[in-house]
């Protein structure tokens, strides 16, 4: 994010950083008056470009460009794939979940269970309760890794610039290959997924100037849709949608924009940049970000930097024993550390945190029932014993409560400094056995040695698919 | 639906069909399980997977009246049938 927010501010920086100097010959909204532009450095002409300082509805400028951005979706992913595997759950309203108990709920519906009302995050019981024949599955990672490797392998062979935005779905930038008609790659595309994986596997694809819109015509058609937003039908599609339609704009947003008269993503389009930066969002990235964003520029090309590595587990039984919840957290802090190891990393903090069956009264203002205690470290660690320690220390400080869900997360990320030879070699020996610790389980699968303790959490968490992101992808998959 | 776990040793027969794409040019024809002969119609998804260094490919078949999973060990040259979901 970090890397991202620089980005972002160097855009903002070139364009709006002449606040006090603004080199463009136009009346501000808030009628302003500016000074012609004397220097010939750029700016005025790509301030001009975008549209910026101009008041609202003159004018509207909007991406001329190519689309040359294909975003592909698979439709329902994890249920679609266990469908296309099982011929017989086919047409069915299925769910899936990571273990299946009385409490779990659905982290992918198939889209007959959508149809009928199940949504993503709904329990188990409430499934079952709105669609009788609702059939729930446990997931099986392999299966969604194959999809993903299928997809990926075919979105590449269109051009090198691909980006996985996730296990089901990745953007395609066509920006320097030979020119073609995206709507056929898109409809080439849709029938190459049903020859490599199956009849039963869909996807949506969108095709815009930049990733936001791309993004926003993939959903325009659920499922199996395929469309194309330009400057030339951008208007006429946001006047059929509502502004939580919007990739991006959850209820939080479109309150907050309605706040300031904003009431559909075509007033949103005709929003002064002023007003957004200065009323909407009080960000002038944000506000600007979402100016351009909307007109069909890329703002959302930028790379993520990892700052943060953790697990999370809601107990399987509530509990106030140290033993029986530190077994958990070994599992939990084990599983964080071979990521880290995985992505070459160190970490220096380390934060745990809890949720109480009784809300404690803290009165300082943290949520109820919620426990956290964090602390940075001046060296950093790598090994599972490492981490296990050092969450161990900081979970022995909690509150005698019934815990009911526990969490650890390592920040504080630095890459790895384990290659370096040190003076006192004696050190690194923890360092090489859990090296050659690593090498054995990759060898011969996740987890065949492992610490006694950790066992018991093992047995009972199941490694849970990545949403976000893809990049433990093989590390997960691995022994499995 | 009902699940059945089998983690049983089968005999199956492979069609291998050399013009087809290299994932779906072997797939299982037919297996005996229990006695029976069950025929399968339809490849519902293959996809291989590593159990540490070993591969062991999986093929998701069906018989129009149920699913079976099948694995295939690389290494032991082994077929086991793991499990049968048939549809009510």
């Amino acid at each position: 994010m970090d890397i991202g927010r620089n980005h972002e501010c160097e855009l903002v920086e070139a364009l709006s950083a002449s606040a006090p100097d603004p080199n463009f010959g136009a009346t501000l909204s808030d009628g302003e008056s500016v000074r012609e532009d004397t220097r010939d450095d750029g700016l005025a002409e790509r301030r001009r470009n975008y549209g910026l300082g101009r008041t609202p509805h003159s004018n509207l400028i909007l991406n001329q460009e190519l689309p040359l951005i294909m975003h592909i979706d698979l439709n329902s992913c994890f249920a679609t794939v266990e469908q296309q595997s099982r011929p017989s759950l086919r047409g069915k309203p299925i769910g899936v979940t990571n273990r299946i108990r009385e409490n779990c709920c659905v982290i992918a519906a198939s889209i007959e269970a959508k149809q009928l009302g199940v949504k993503v995050g709904m329990s188990r019981k409430e499934a079952e309760q709105l669609v009788p024949n609702f059939i729930m599955l446990e997931t099986d990672p392999p299966k969604y890794h194959w999809a993903y490797q299928r997809l990926m392998r075919i979105m590449k062979s269109y051009s090198p610039n691909v980006k996985m935005k996730s296990i089901d779905e990745g953007l395609i930038d066509f920006h320097g290959t030979p020119h073609q008609d995206l709507v056929k790659v898109g409809y080439e595309i849709k029938q190459r997924l049903h020859k490599d994986l199956g009849c039963w596997m869909r996807c949506n694809i969108g095709i815009g100037t930049n990733r936001f819109l791309a993004k926003l015509a993939s959903g325009l058609h659920k499922p199996d849709g395929l469309d194309l937003i330009n400057a030339d039908n951008l208007q006429e599609v946001y006047k059929g949608l509502k502004l939580t339609d919007l990739p991006g704009i959850a209820k939080r947003l479109s309150l907050r924009l309605m706040q300031n008269h904003i009431n559909t993503p075509l007033e949103f389009l005709m929003a002064d940049d002023q007003i957004l930066r200065k009323q909407v969002f009080r960000s002038t990235i944000m506000g600007l970000g979402w100016y351009q964003r909307l007109r069909g520029f890329e703002v959302d090309d930028f790379k993520t930097k990892q700052g943060q590595v953790g697990r999370q587990f809601v107990l399987d039984k509530r509990t106030n024993d140290d033993d029986e919840i530190l077994a958990r957290l070994q599992y939990l802090c084990q599983t964080s550390a071979m990521k880290l190891r995985h992505s070459g990393l160190d970490a220096r903090g380390m934060l745990v945190w809890l949720v109480f069956a009784k809300a404690p009264t803290f009165g300082n203002g943290r949520p109820e029932g919620f426990w956290q205690k964090r602390k940075m470290y001046d060296t950093a660690v790598f090994t599972d014993q490492d981490v296990f320690a050092r969450a161990r220390e900081l979970f022995l400080q909690r509150p005698r409560q019934t815990v009911t869900a526990i969490g650890m997360t390592c920040y504080g990320l630095t890459p790895t400094t384990r290659s370096q030879i040190t003076l006192l070699p004696e050190n690194v020996r923890a360092d090489d056995l859990m090296l050659a610790l690593d090498d054995a389980n990759t060898r011969y699968g996740n987890f065949t040695v492992t610490y006694a303790d950790a066992l018991i959490g093992k047995n009972l968490i199941k490694q849970k698919i990545p949403f976000g992101s893809t990049r433990y992808f093989e590390l997960l998959i691995s022994g499995t | 639906m009902d699940f059945t776990e089998v983690e049983t040793r089968v005999k199956v027969i492979v069609l291998y069909q050399i013009d087809a794409d290299i994932n779906n040019a072997a797939r299982p024809h037919k297996m005996i399980y229990q006695g029976r002969e069950i025929v399968f119609t339809e490849l519902g998804l293959y996809h291989p997977t590593k159990r540490g260094q070993r591969m062991v490919h999986v093929f998701d078949m069906s018989d129009d009246e149920s699913d079976y999973r099948l694995e295939f060990d690389a290494e032991r040259l082994s077929w086991t049938l793991v499990a049968i979901t048939s549809a009510n």
